[in-house]
């Protein structure tokens, strides 16, 4: 692997960084070197929440200084808790917000008032439907999936009560919510409580605003986004095994590429369908091009790759990377993550960007508006642009050659199903091997690609360190990308790069050591996996009992807080990376890295070495397999009759 | 398929000769739908009383509901 002096240790990044300084374009690298981070708004010590500031509140390294306090009269403790958990907020918002819309398409499908979408998978509708106590009987399926509909939409607008899937989690984690009083209500409200909260003059006691954020975040994990994961899968089908490629080499010189780019999955879909259209594929031909060629970018790739094994052009830094090939004859964009710098990268290319979603228009992009009711249509119209724009390519075209297999869709219906089979499906082989030691634990390593560090590097030197020590790792977005493309999506990664006892599960079993769980809001799967986990037994009684770890080594977004602060609630130990947003204020940090552990017996960690926090991460597994008891080698005795005989007898 | 033969050790130390692994050349061009082998709803539901019985088996114990808590 490269050093840190280079940008990426991804080489189809690399040559392509380097096209675009060839061709004179400016990329997400050159503006990071060039604009270094505000010190203060950095470690969280600026509040800009009235007109009477913006106040920098940073507390005195020196001791016997008087601490500074906001033109209000707010602590530094109190600026710091209200920009972290306007993080959380903003983080929830975006998933949550996702999730109305897919929920929206799923009762309008559900109702027969669109034509495009149906229900693909009964079972998972079933599973939401027995969650949320409705009856299926010799129901019409029609009828149950208005009801699951209706109940999931009432989630958002929930005042009073418990989120239902809440209730998913293990016993004894919803019972610490209840105790603590962060069992969230509803998915709007929570997010409102907080924006509220964090208002001028409102909430004004650090340790309260950090409660809240959990609760919030909560209300993400197991409300907003699982209802994303859990609608989608019903309307697209829950993630089964398939094995696709990844990687800029994706793209093809002679077909019309489309890259769709974003997070939710309803136009992918759409364009799915239609790139198989016949008639687009000959119009294609026409145009002079082979054929149509559709690859993604982002979570949305995740979305398309995981159900139809798409493959995948890149992740978030790899976005404009994919136009300046100079091959991109199209790039969709709906919501979340998407660089505004596309327009001038398109620019100088002939790539039409296209916004696809009335809440995300960019300035200089054309917009070509997804509707529930039209979306088949809507995405044939955005195939047709781009193979009329085939045509007009200027620059010349260099495509990487790297492209890498991987194997994804490991829903956890389908880790149960794989350990198991049909008869026996279970998530006992994977317990039974944690005891045993050949699987030290478990690790989710999650989250974005951050400028500020060297694309894919530390996801990759934390992954390898935690598979090399024998701890599986579950991965999602931007992370479980990095990881393909390094190869270790393939169940040969087991025997390459895993631990003598890791590699023979994985062996034994026929999975890579790193298993792709899906996109940013299937973090809701890794919940399920731990919460199968704990519930199948001999691992203690809760999420925080388990020897697992999480992490975001390169986090850039306001939604990994989010996620990081749900995995911390549901009492996962979680190292993020990169930087972290209240160094500046010590007693909030250690509030958030030993004071939440007593509360939610899970607790948050920042160290921006990837090897060092895999480390950590290793540490702690081990310190929860000691608490269980299962932290000594025992030698497997194996009894012949006569020593049968012999106890028997005894 | 041919099988594959490799020695192994067995628990006496004799030197054996057992059946390896063995996979089906080339890459796999569909997804693997196993959820398509429950057809009906019986099926289904059925298989989500047993396969996913940490949530919708009634008599699923687990860790939960020992005795003798972790």
């Amino acid at each position: 692997m490269a050093e840190k002096e280079t940008k990426s240790v991804d080489q189809a990044s690399v040559e392509m960084i380097e096209k675009a300084a060839a061709d004179g374009v400016t990329t997400v690298f050159d503006r990071a070197a060039k604009m270094k981070p505000c010190p203060i708004g950095a470690e969280g010590s600026c509040c800009k929440h009235c007109s009477m500031g913006p106040c920098r509140v940073q507390v005195p390294k020196k001791e016997g200084v008087p601490r500074p306090v906001g033109v209000c009269g707010a602590t530094a403790e109190t600026i710091s808790a209200r920009n972290f958990a306007r993080m959380v907020a903003a983080g929830a918002a975006s998933h949550g917000d996702h999730a109305r819309s897919v929920a929206e398409l799923f009762l309008a499908t559900a109702k027969g008032e669109v034509s495009d979408f149906e229900i693909r998978d009964e079972q998972k509708l079933y599973q939401i439907a027995m969650d949320f106590g409705v009856e299926i009987g010799n129901r019409d399926l029609k009828d149950i999936a208005i009801e699951v509909g209706e109940m999931a939409l009432a989630e958002f607008g929930r005042q009073e009560g418990e989120i239902l899937f809440a209730k998913r989690a293990p016993l004894k984690r919803q019972e610490l919510w209840r105790e603590t009083g962060t069992m969230p209500r509803g998915i709007d409200r929570e997010v409102v409580e907080l924006m509220h909260r964090t208002h001028m003059g409102v909430d004004q006691d650090y340790q309260s605003l950090l409660n809240a954020a959990a609760r919030c975040a909560l209300s993400d994990g197991w409300g907003g986004s699982m209802i994303s994961t859990e609608l989608q899968d019903v309307l697209f089908g829950d993630p089964v095994p398939v094995a696709s490629q990844i990687n800029l080499g994706a793209l093809k010189e002679d077909h019309v590429n489309v890259v769709v780019h974003g997070h939710e999955p309803l136009l992918p879909e759409m364009m799915v369908l239609a790139s198989q259209d016949p008639e687009l594929q000959k119009y294609a031909q026409s145009k002079g091009a082979k054929g149509l060629n559709l690859a993604g970018m982002c979570c949305s790739a995740n979305e398309i790759l995981m159900r139809h094994g798409i493959p995948v052009a890149g992740n978030f830094l790899q976005q404009e990377l994919a136009i300046i090939t100079g091959a991109v004859e199209a790039m969709t964009v709906d919501v979340q993550c998407e660089m505004q710098s596309l327009v001038d990268v398109a620019k100088c290319y002939h790539t039409k960007l296209i916004t696809t979603d009335p809440r995300a228009h960019i300035e200089g992009a054309t917009h070509i508006e997804f509707s529930h009711d039209d979306g088949l249509n809507v995405a044939k119209r955005i195939i047709r642009e781009a193979i009329d724009n085939f045509s007009n390519r200027k620059a010349e075209v260099q495509i990487p050659s790297q492209t890498v297999d991987t194997v994804v869709g490991f829903s956890h219906e389908t880790i149960n199903y794989l350990l198991g089979g049909l008869y026996r499906a279970s998530y006992r082989p994977l317990n039974d091997n944690i005891i045993n030691g050949r699987i030290r634990g478990i690790a989710g390593v999650v989250g974005c690609n951050n400028a500020r560090t060297v694309h894919d590097d530390d996801h990759l030197k934390m992954i390898l360190e935690l598979v090399g020590n024998d701890v599986i790792v579950l991965t999602t977005g931007c992370s479980a990308m990095a990881a393909g493309k390094y190869g270790l999506l393939t169940p040969e990664a087991a025997h390459k790069h895993a631990g003598k006892g890791l590699a023979s599960v994985c062996e034994a079993v026929g999975i890579p050591p790193v298993l792709h769980m899906g996109a940013c809001v299937d973090n809701s799967r890794i919940l399920m996996a731990a919460t199968a986990v704990v519930k199948d037994g001999g691992l203690g009684d809760d999420i925080s009992d388990l020897p697992a770890a999480g992490a975001a080594p390169e986090w850039m977004s306001e939604k990994a807080i989010t996620i990081g602060q749900y995995f911390v609630s549901s009492g996962v130990y979680t190292v993020f990376g990169v930087t972290w947003p209240t160094l500046g204020n010590e007693e909030v940090t250690k509030h958030l890295f030993e004071g939440f552990e007593e509360i939610f017996k899970g607790k948050w960690d920042f160290e921006a070495d990837p090897v060092k926090a895999a480390g950590k991460m290793i540490e702690h597994i081990d310190s929860k397999r000691k608490a269980l008891g299962i932290d000594k080698k025992r030698e497997r005795v194996l009894y012949d009759m006569a020593k049968r005989r012999e106890l028997e007898a005894a | 398929m041919k099988e594959k033969l490799e020695e192994k050790k067995s628990f006496d130390g004799k030197k054996v000769k057992v059946v390896g692994a063995t996979f089906d050349k080339g890459k796999p061009d569909s997804p693997y739908y196993w959820r398509k082998k429950l057809r009906s709803r019986d099926e289904i539901l059925e298989y989500l009383r047993t396969g996913e019985r940490y949530w919708f088996n009634e008599e699923w114990y687990g860790s939960e509901k020992r005795k003798t808590p972790a």
